[in-house]
């Protein structure tokens, strides 16, 4: 073959690895882009076949590059593998690989390098945030939607429709004590998205390790854990950001280092990997990498201890892909879940799809990903469930996009929002600005969604703040609205 | 004719987004579940109609190009391996269920609709498709057609054939043929019941009537360990001969165990020589009545140990374990070559001893898993493709086996089909007049022998010739077309 | 050749087992001029070999019991009398599976399996039928919807091709892919693709248990609504049989087998569905016959579940607009038969079956003309409209292109 072997020597896609799979198939119904198209290539046997086939000296070709790049890394195929084929792995080394040695076009390098300048970085994400809830209050948002301008720039239209509504910021204390006994020390991310837009979500889960006995240590100045960049193959910049981690939390000494974001964790829990060729650091990886949990995980391994208070609702679980298929973690969730009383948990259908979130996935190729939401919004509103929970900012985000799309509505919270409620004995609560939200459902959504949304406080499931301080709900909101 | 000008004919047809010849594309689809074939094709074409399908097929018809149909590229025979210079029809995007007709007991599909998804959409009606492969989470009811596919509950409920009333087909010189339907016995010939099985090679189904059976009011699985193949064999033979008919009887061996219990944790009982799993459905009452008859003849075969599925979550993990052994005898050898041959199952003792005699003297080991009911055997011949010679003798080990088969009374295969890979097998089971008759089916159906060539026959016959030997290279050989084994 | 040199060829490979014909081998007032009653799969192949040098017609024949059933044949020469290739060869009862000659009678085929409390699973409707005949005709009773027919229970076929090559499909296994199922393509051929010499059937014990729940209802739709609930309960049935008679009541019976508990509960339940009146009682006659007796118009009606209905109130309707009985009894799993008498005006059994048709094709079925007088026959196309005709015509053509076996049976002038 003339053309130039599309892998060099350096971590290429394991043959090894590679080879384990059978073409046996059994991948390809759980596979979103498959689900989607159908086409052989946008499988993960197919994308299998093409590393292959690369390892042999096949050409990195634009083609070759553009199936690989369409795999959303969700990893349900690694979960149906009977074969145990690493999926994981490859794609990941793939990923690097493409990313190294094969030039994109103007635009996508563009975009990319905007997203990677902004989302890994917490503080330019604040500075992001002041003019975006401005936007958001100031009624440029509705107008601007009212237009449809954003219908033609399918990427801006998704970053768009993807922002969360925002509430006020919050700030973490460093070391939080344990309440009552101490039964362990463990550090916790804050994250990006999370930190900046999701705020509340770190704050119950501080609050929730407290109440179970563990004092929480927040490092400082922690930055980035680098799933992003792992995860579309900018390996240098991944190994900083891990480095930086493990340096802060190395610093702080805890027995566990405790994730809420379904992609961050998976990513830390792999740090061996990524820095395995780094003397200085491939054993502390290795034992950083021994201390990642979960929220959902250290609960359950430590057993609950706080008591938990009724919350009589309906509710839906969607696994986060990066906690499902990447980590394992499926029980974990149910069975907190299930230690709160009154609360009803409905399974959804198709549970191993991918919601189409996949970290910058839906921003980088919003038309599948649309696709993709609507199927998971079209899912979970058939479980007539009326709280979505979630554990990963970025599935939160895309589904209430989706659904508000579909001109739905259901409410939305992080497990461990809805675990803090239950501990603190508060029901989850709708935010108190409700005419400006019901204002804002008009003009945007279908015209059905007003009548929801007062069907719904007809029905009593209102849900009320009891907690005295308005300034701490503003702030805490507990809920996202769809809308 | 120029390979690019039927791309492009194609194109316009059927729509650019719907063909394939980018080569890093076209390899994806070299194999199908058998890797060890590989064919890139000259063009892919993904029709998302009917009309798509048969524009292809007449196209090729007028070109004098070769063409194969493909499903979900799972077939254990080699039946989509397409041809260097033809077109392969790949039938993922129908994947409609155009009607579920539960009143009537019928679902007609498009082709590339998924075994488990006719189950799925049916159950909510109190029914269910009976033929379940083992691949059946994404295996296509074109693909069971084409190949009679049959899975582990068809020692009660028959194969694919006994459960498609109706089909409609892009007959290879492209026209569209209904046969059958929603009603029984429909009068004339049985094309329908010649054209399932025929693996591509009369046509391909563009769509698929089928029937549903109703779901039965009560399902008992039982799962028994047994210190030998032996001692579970006659506990099949027992149970059989006492008349009572198992939905499934399905048996795996020491090795087979190993490879599902690394896989999926299916947690079989440790140690055990061979592991029987029986399951029984109908009415409740029947069942439970010839449940604690099965319960006796496996003690009595010296069962060491019996588990009775509690639920549907334990009667599923039982079942995982078998379902995915094929694929997960990956984990314990780095090749290996799966087998489908059938015997009659009173023979299953003898010819078990005689596999694991051959096995021994090729110096290859064999993992047994098998619908013991209807003696239909998987033999996996597993071997390591990097040590000198091992391929070789593997090869040859699945030949002799083959040939035991045979000698028995039985078939090369019960359900994968003969595709390319059995294509040189079929002598050894029908004479050259029983094989010439055959293809005197499929001149009728495709007199330009473009559909699917070179599968199943080992020697293709020219339409309208007269049979006999043939001196010198065949014509269809010179034209590219086919191979003679 | 003249008929005495014909003769003496077929005499060499029969030697004195042929003889000219007389009337009684007649099909349907069409005279053949030989009767050759071969002993073996060998003997036929060469008699059709020899048949094919001469350019005979040629038409099999078992014990007759369904010569009056197809179109007559344009011409026959030949025809070949299969009773003398019989016995079963085998009963493999732990594979459950039998392999059986042609000529052998079914009820004798029965009668040695059950020796081993085995049987196949198909209903007699003509007490002397041949395995062979039945195959080439496809019948089947009540029971099919239970065990299936033919089709599901034919795993392999052993033929004389019209050149006289002998040709085998399927095997001894009852599961087997391996190359096409001529035993399906045989199935309800009328003789026309091939001569059947040995087949291999699957074989299931015989039930330990019995029993049958029946109601009498005021008419036809009735009946197709209660036995369909019936069909589409979870009771398993082996049959359910609906009968109209040409005037007065319908009746639906339902045949329950298995063990004696499982039985007991699952007639109850049956008795539930049909209603109080219903009972438990022996099989009602309409099981084993047609609603048709030799000589008479005989119709099988194909229909979808739902289509069982609409037929039976269409037969009742129609016959009472032209003045003509017609009697239908058949399963809800939407095969019926329907009978009309001799002496009916070929006229209105036209009009009888241009309705029976239309309807039927509304449900996705058809309608055949097994069997009628002479004159009544002329008046009608027996098979109708039928799917894929052009490739049946094109299988025909391959293997029999001189078109000598049973020429003009069969569906398309084959």
């Amino acid at each position: 073959m003339p053309a130039t072997p599309a892998f060099d020597d350096h971590r290429p896609p394991s043959l090894e690895l590679v080879e384990d799979c059978v073409h046996c198939g059994f991948c390809l119904p759980t596979c979103p882009t498959y689900s989607l198209w159908g086409e052989e290539m946008d499988s993960p046997r197919g994308r299998i076949y093409l590393m292959e086939t690369g390892l042999a000296g096949e050409p990195m070709t634009d083609t070759m590059v553009q199936h690989f790049d369409a795999c959303l890394g969700c990893m349900a195929c690694v979960t149906a593998c009977p074969s145990g084929v690493q999926y994981d792995k490859l794609i990941e080394a793939t990923r690097a690989q493409v990313e190294r040695r094969h030039t994109r076009t103007v635009d996508e390098r563009l975009l990319r390098a905007a997203i990677f300048a902004l989302f890994p970085y917490p503080r330019r994400l604040r500075l992001v945030r002041g003019p975006l809830r401005l936007y958001q209050r100031s009624g440029l948002e509705r107008a601007l939607r009212r237009t449809g301008i954003l219908n033609r720039t399918p990427r801006l239209a998704a970053l768009e429709s993807l922002a969360p509504k925002l509430g006020r910021n919050v700030q973490i204390p460093e070391r939080i004590r344990a309440a009552g006994r101490k039964r362990a020390t463990v550090g916790m991310l804050l994250g990006c998205v999370q930190r900046e837009f999701f705020p509340n979500v770190n704050v119950a889960t501080a609050r929730i390790l407290q109440a179970e006995g563990c004092e929480v240590v927040v490092p400082k100045g922690q930055g980035c854990c680098g799933a992003l960049s792992v995860h579309n193959g900018r390996e240098p910049e991944a190994q900083r950001f891990a480095r930086a981690m493990i340096d802060s939390f190395d610093r702080a000494d805890v027995e566990y280092v405790v994730v809420n974001a379904a992609g961050c964790g998976s990513s830390m829990k792999e740090y061996a990997e990524l820095l395995a060729g780094e003397p200085a650091y491939a054993e502390r990886a290795k034992t950083f990498a021994g201390r990642v949990r979960d929220i959902s995980e250290i609960l359950v391994e430590l057993g609950p201890v706080a008591p938990r208070h009724p919350l009589p609702m309906v509710a839906a679980y969607h696994d986060a892909c990066h906690l499902a298929h990447a980590q394992g973690v499926r029980s974990q969730p149910r069975q907190l879940l299930a230690g709160i009383p009154g609360l009803e948990v409905r399974e959804i259908a198709d549970p191993m799809i991918c919601c189409g979130s996949a970290g910058i996935y839906n921003v980088l190729y919003p038309e599948p990903a649309r696709e993709l939401g609507d199927r998971k919004a079209a899912a979970v509103l058939a479980t007539g469930a009326e709280l979505l929970i979630t554990a990963n900012p970025g599935c939160l985000m895309q589904v209430a996009s989706s659904i508000q799309r579909q001109g739905g509505s259901i409410a939305m919270a992080h497990t461990t929002e809805v675990l803090d409620a239950s501990i603190r004995g508060v029901a989850l609560v709708r935010s108190p600005k409700r005419r400006r939200l019901v204002d804002h459902v008009r003009a945007i959504s279908k015209p059905g969604a007003i009548s929801k949304l007062r069907a719904i406080s007809k029905r009593g499931r209102q849900l009320r703040r009891r907690d005295g301080d308005p300034e701490q709900a503003r702030r805490a909101s507990h809920i996202r609205r769809s809308a | 004719m120029d390979i690019q000008q039927l791309a492009a004919r194609l194109r316009s047809e059927i729509g650019e987004a719907n063909v394939l010849t980018d080569r890093a594309q076209l390899r994806t689809y070299e194999c199908d579940g058998l890797a060890v074939h590989k064919v890139m094709p000259a063009i892919v074409t993904l029709p998302a109609t009917t009309e798509h399908v048969q524009a292809v097929v007449r196209a090729c018809v007028e070109t004098n190009v070769p063409y194969v149909a493909r499903g979900s590229g799972t077939g254990l025979s080699g039946g989509a391996l397409p041809h260097a210079d033809g077109v392969l029809i790949v039938t993922s995007k129908l994947r409609s269920i155009l009607e579920l007709d539960a009143d009537n007991e019928r679902a007609v599909l498009q082709p590339g609709v998924v075994n488990l998804d006719i189950t799925r959409a049916a159950a909510p009606y109190g029914y269910y498709f009976a033929p379940d492969p083992s691949s059946q989470q994404i295996c296509s009811i074109g693909g069971n057609v084409a190949e009679n596919s049959g899975g582990a509950h068809c020692l009660k409920y028959g194969f694919t054939t006994n459960h498609v009333t109706g089909v409609q087909l892009v007959s290879p010189t492209g026209e569209l043929v209904p046969l059958g339907g929603k009603a029984p016995d429909p009068p004339g010939y049985d094309l329908l019941g010649a054209f399932v099985g025929s693996e591509g090679t009369l046509g391909i189904a563009t769509e698929v009537t089928v029937r549903l059976m109703r779901a039965p009011e009560s399902v008992r699985t039982l799962l028994a360990a047994f210190a030998s193949t032996d001692d579970a064999g006659a506990a099949v033979s027992s149970i059989i001969g006492a008349g009572v008919i198992p939905a499934a009887i399905e048996m795996m061996d020491a090795l087979a165990i190993e490879a599902a219990e690394a896989a999926v944790q299916c947690n079989y009982p440790q140690g055990a020589g061979a592991v029987l799993i029986v399951e029984l459905d109908g009415p409740a009452s029947e069942v439970e009545a010839q449940f604690e008859q099965v319960e006796q003849h496996c003690a009595a075969a010296r069962a060491a140990e019996i588990r009775i599925a509690a639920d549907d979550a334990e009667r599923a993990l039982f079942w995982k374990g078998r379902k995915s052994a094929f694929a997960a005898v990956g984990r314990i050898s780095p090749d290996y070559i799966v087998q489908d041959g059938v015997i009659p199952r009173t023979a299953l003792p003898q010819v078990l001893r005689r596999m694991g005699e051959l096995a021994a003297k090729h110096g290859i080991r064999v993992a047994n898993v098998f619908h013991a009911g209807d003696g239909n055997l998987h033999p996996l011949v597993l071997f390591d493709d990097a040590v000198t010679g091992e391929a070789e003798r593997a090869e040859e080990l699945s030949g002799a086996i083959l040939d035991l088969c045979i000698e028995y009374g039985g078939s090369i295969t019960g359900e994968h089909g003969v595709g390319m890979d059995k294509a040189k097998h079929m002598p050894r089971m029908y004479t050259d007049d029983d094989l010439d008759t055959m293809q005197l089916l499929r001149c009728a159906f495709d007199p330009d022998h473009l559909s699917n060539p070179g599968k199943i026959f080992p020697t293709p016959r020219l339409c309208g010739e007269v049979p006999g030997r043939h001196k010198g290279a065949h014509p269809l050989q010179e034209q590219g077309l086919a191979e003679v084994f | 050749m003249t008929g005495a040199a014909v003769l003496d060829d077929l005499g060499k490979v029969v030697d004195d087992r042929v003889r000219p014909a007389g009337d009684e081998d007649a099909i349907e007032g069409v005279r053949p001029s030989y009767c050759a009653t071969p002993s073996s799969t060998e003997e036929t192949a060469e008699l059709l070999r020899v048949a094919a040098q001469h350019s005979l017609h040629v038409v099999a024949r078992g014990a007759g019991t369904k010569q009056h059933w197809g179109k007559p044949p344009l011409r026959v020469d030949l025809v070949v009398d299969l009773t003398g290739v019989a016995g079963v060869v085998e009963h493999a009862a732990g594979d459950l599976i039998t392999i059986v000659r042609a000529g052998t009678a079914v009820t004798d085929l029965q009668a040695t399996l059950a020796e081993n409390d085995q049987q196949l699973a198909l209903d007699a409707r003509f007490a002397a039928a041949t395995v062979g005949g039945t195959v080439a005709t496809n019948t089947s009773g009540p029971r099919r919807v239970l065990y299936g027919t033919l089709r599901d229970l034919l795993i392999g076929i052993t033929f004389v091709r019209a050149d006289g090559v002998v040709a085998k499909a399927g095997g001894r296994v009852v599961k087997n892919v391996a190359g096409y199922d001529f035993a399906k393509l045989l199935t309800g051929s009328y003789g026309t693709l091939g001569v059947i010499t040995e087949v291999a059937l699957r074989c299931h014990p015989l039930p330990r248990t019995r029993r049958v729940a029946s109601i009498e209802v005021p008419d036809g739709e009735v009946a197709a609504d209660l036995a369909r609930r019936v069909l589409c309960s979870q009771i398993v049935p082996s049959a359910v049989e609906v009968t109209q008679p040409a005037t007065g009541p319908a009746s639906v019976g339902v045949l329950l087998e298995g063990v004696e508990a499982g039985v007991g509960a699952r007639a109850e339940v049956a008795r539930e569905l049909l209603g109080v009146t219903s009972q438990i009682g022996d099989l009602p006659g309409s099981f084993d016959s047609y609603p048709f007796g030799p000589g008479d118009v005989g119709l099988k009606i194909s229909t979808t579940l739902s289509g069982v209905g609409p037929v039976l109130k269409s037969a009742r309707g129609v016959g009472d607009r032209h003045g003509v009985p017609v009697s239908v009894g058949g399963s809800a799993a939407g095969v019926l038969y329907a009978g009309m008498p001799a002496d009916s005006d070929p006229a209105v059994v036209e009009r009888v079956l241009a309705e029976l048709r239309a309807i039927a094709g509304a449900y996705d079925g058809t309608v055949v003309v097994l069997t009628a007088p002479a004159a009544t026959r002329r008046a009608l196309d027996m098979w109708g409209p039928i799917r894929g005709l052009d490739l049946m015509r094109r299988l025909k053509d391959q293997l029999d292109p001189e078109h000598r076996l049973s020429p003009g049976r069969f569906v398309g002038g084959i």
